[in-house]
């Protein structure tokens, strides 16, 4: 039970993660770091 | 005889000499003064001059501008702002080096701007002629209104004239040939220049720009300056247009006075450059170092790639066997461990690529293949200045597109913007060696060349030709008038340094891993828990196939095989996949690998991870992400998934698919406009699928 808990707490993290990253993006904090968020 | 005392300062920027001038002039007796607080030297030593003059010389940290930016700078700017301390001098000589002479134009002018009388000293004369370089002594003077003395204080050449115009250095022209009021903004200038009435202009607007205050400046002063400095927007933005202007002034006077004819050079330099940037053995060249860097990127990877890999292999296996058993553990050792594995795997490769990029880049080797695709480029349509983007695509499209602003005309950008895309990124790097080590052989070519590291090049370049010749199409297409001109200044050659090399790659490394890694973990999540759980079927598999092999002789091992494979197929992700799998099977592709490329359009590297995740789901073959990707059989042939022409297709798919949505947003940014980026989505999707098709129907 407990594992399938922390299994859903994951998935929901990966999804928000994502979510973010991609389709809900925040404000830039400015210049361009070594990573622009192209991976 | 005179008694007379004068300071001269000595100001230039770094290593122009300027040490060496100052031991010769002062015979070697000069003191070395540290300044309380702060470490850098400002040297002061005694000069007889040929009246009888004594000169106190004072050797000043080197530095650009006199824009401070470091301690060093605030040295140079207080010395000469502080007139009321015993060092301001009477005099600053300010020492350029022959060849960098517009950079250290710009110092001079500015120290004349402080109406401080100033005299030019170009060092390292004597290198003149070996670089081709000639100058227009009389009318350098004219315009800069300055006395002009030519050294060379390696070979103490020059010294006793600069002493002689040290001693006239009354009759120098006060004038000031850059106007820094009558460019910019006049009301702004002159209210400053009214309010501060006992400065120079120039002083006050030094004085405004610095973060510091002053502390030899009153505190009336100080008011008015704070009330200038209200508005720090404006004020940066003047001094962005000072530059531009000072640096516009000084172009304008070295474009009739100051002429480099590399035909002329013969310095060990220009001898370099001859070779390098040669029509034909600069390309080819290019093309050896190329090469070298494609073989190195396999052969000295492949040791530390299969220690990773097999390293990556056991971490699962031995968390499988020691943690309870559950579905968290299996999302650990059949999600994640190989997820992140199938990213880490490439780290030697990548770090290998980088280091090869930043040797070329310190050595100042990149500016002359920036010189050499110059020509390339222009039969092609585009401008010069396009081949630093494309260039720095090489890395990632994102920040090379944002290299493009740089680009003034329309049309030039937005074709660059628009085939940036195509060439190879260091995300494709994972997909192409993958594939290549599946079905690319590892033998030599004359007994010397990597096969696979053969394909990789021609994989780059295939890349680099399809940007072009999407540039010349879009060219023709595009109806924009528009002309820009290039000017890329040759940077000297020089060893590269171990510790920035090693910086350089740690940090671009680290960028790619961490930022990549972050979202193939989150993918692998995602894809584990849709391949583990499904509908009806999924949950009834193991009955559905006990039921369809009960009546055939079939190992306990074969049939927890067949009820693995039934279960994936009728997973979430499975059921997604065959969805899409009529549309791409026509391309040598099944259903799992479908969804690899549905989810590396979030990234392509993440096309590896994808497969490994999916590979290892309900599978209990422990082996390494190559061998699970080896020993995938197609149910309709029976041979090998990933056969040369299913390989060369999906290697071609992803030469040409615009699989990356940062960079499809970054175009957005950059055109204002969805169109472009969606032409880019489709257009080379189109191209994509085409050419992966052509290359699996001829190769089948």
């Amino acid at each position: 039970m407990l594992q399938e808990i922390l299994i859903y707490v994951s998935l929901g993290l990966a999804v928000l993660y994502l979510l973010r990253k991609f389709i809900f993006k925040g404000k830039s904090k400015g210049n361009c770091d070594a990573d622009c968020g192209c991976h | 005889m005179s008694s007379k005392k004068i300071n001269i300062a000595l100001v230039g920027n770094p290593n122009t000499g300027k040490t060496s001038l100052f031991n010769q002039l002062t015979g070697m007796t000069q003191k070395v003064g540290n300044y309380p607080g702060i470490t850098v030297d400002k040297k002061q030593g005694g000069c007889k001059l040929p009246d009888g003059t004594l000169a106190q010389i004072t050797d000043l940290p080197g530095t650009y501008s006199i824009n401070p930016n470091s301690l060093d700078e605030s040295i140079v700017l207080e010395t000469l702002l502080d007139t009321d301390s015993k060092d301001y001098p009477d005099l600053v000589v300010v020492v350029a080096e022959v060849e960098n002479i517009k950079r250290n134009l710009f110092l001079f002018t500015q120290v004349q701007d402080l109406k401080i009388p100033a005299i030019l000293v170009i060092n390292m004369a004597d290198q003149m002629e070996r670089k081709g370089i000639s100058i227009d002594l009389k009318k350098l003077k004219e315009a800069l209104k300055t006395e002009i003395v030519l050294i060379s204080a390696r070979k103490k050449e020059g010294i006793e004239d600069l002493k002689q115009a040290i001693v006239n250095y009354q009759e120098v022209p006060r004038e000031i040939p850059f106007q820094i009021s009558g460019k910019i903004d006049v009301a702004y200038f002159n209210e400053l220049k009214n309010s501060l009435k006992e400065f120079p202009l120039y002083k006050s607007w030094l004085l405004l720009t610095q973060k510091q205050e002053a502390s030899f400046v009153s505190k009336t002063s100080r008011r008015i300056l704070a009330s200038f400095k209200k508005d720090p927007k404006k004020v940066k933005k003047y001094q962005h247009k000072e530059t531009i202007y000072r640096y516009k002034f000084i172009n304008d006077i070295l474009k009739r006075t100051y002429l480099v004819d590399p035909s002329k050079a013969k310095d060990l330099r220009s001898r370099l450059d001859k070779v390098l940037t040669h029509r034909v053995f600069g390309y080819v060249i290019f093309t050896g170092i190329l090469l070298l860097v494609f073989q190195s990127v396999f052969d000295w990877a492949s040791v530390p790639m299969d220690w990773i890999d097999g390293f990556f292999s056991n971490l699962s296996k031995t968390v499988k066997h020691s943690l309870p058993e559950g579905v968290l553990t299996n999302l650990i050792s059949e999600g994640i461990i190989p997820g992140i594995g199938g990213i880490v795997i490439f780290i030697p490769q990548i770090a290998i690529l980088f280091l090869f990029v930043a040797i070329l880049e310190e050595t100042g080797y990149m500016s002359r293949v920036v010189f050499l695709m110059d020509k390339i480029m222009r039969r092609y349509g585009m401008s010069g200045k396009s081949v630093i983007p494309l260039i720095s695509g090489t890395a990632c499209a994102i920040p090379a597109i944002m290299a493009t602003r740089n680009i003034a005309g329309w049309k030039d950008r937005l074709i660059t913007i628009l085939v940036t895309p195509f060439t190879t990124c260091s995300a494709r790097l994972p997909v192409y060696a993958i594939i290549i080590a599946l079905i690319i052989p590892e033998t030599r070519v004359f007994g010397l060349f990597s096969l696979q590291g053969l394909v990789l090049m021609a994989l780059y370049i295939l890349g680099f030709a399809a940007a072009l010749l999407a540039a010349y199409v879009l060219n023709k297409v595009l109806k924009v008038e528009s002309k820009t001109f290039f000017i890329v200044e040759m940077p000297n050659y020089k060893l590269p340094s171990v510790k920035n090399i090693f910086f350089e790659v740690v940090e671009k490394t680290k960028a790619f891993v961490l930022g990549a890694g972050k979202i193939i973990l989150a993918i692998s999540i995602v894809l584990w828990f849709l391949a583990s759980n499904g509908n009806r079927d999924f949950k009834n598999a193991t009955q559905q196939v006990t039921e369809q092999f009960s009546e055939s002789e079939i190992s306990e091992e074969a049939l927890d095989q067949k009820i693995a494979s039934y279960k994936l197929e009728h997973s979430y992700i499975g059921v997604m996949g065959k969805l899409i799998e009529p549309a791409i099977a026509p391309l040598g592709y099944d259903w799992k690998i479908g969804i690899a490329l549905i989810s590396s359009f979030a990234a392509r590297e993440v096309f590896v991870g994808t497969l490994s995740t999916i590979y290892s789901v309900g599978s209990d073959d422990e082996g390494t992400i190559k061998q699970r990707m080896a020993a995938e059989i197609n149910p309709v042939t029976q041979k090998k998934r990933f056969n040369f022409p299913a390989g060369m297709s999906l290697m071609v798919f992803y030469a040409f698919a615009m699989q990356c949505m940062g960079t499809l947003a970054i175009v957005k940014k950059e055109t204002k406009s969805w169109k472009w980026p969606m032409l880019q989505l489709v257009g080379m999707g189109l191209l994509a699928y085409v050419s992966a098709l052509i290359t699996f129907v001829l190769l089948k």
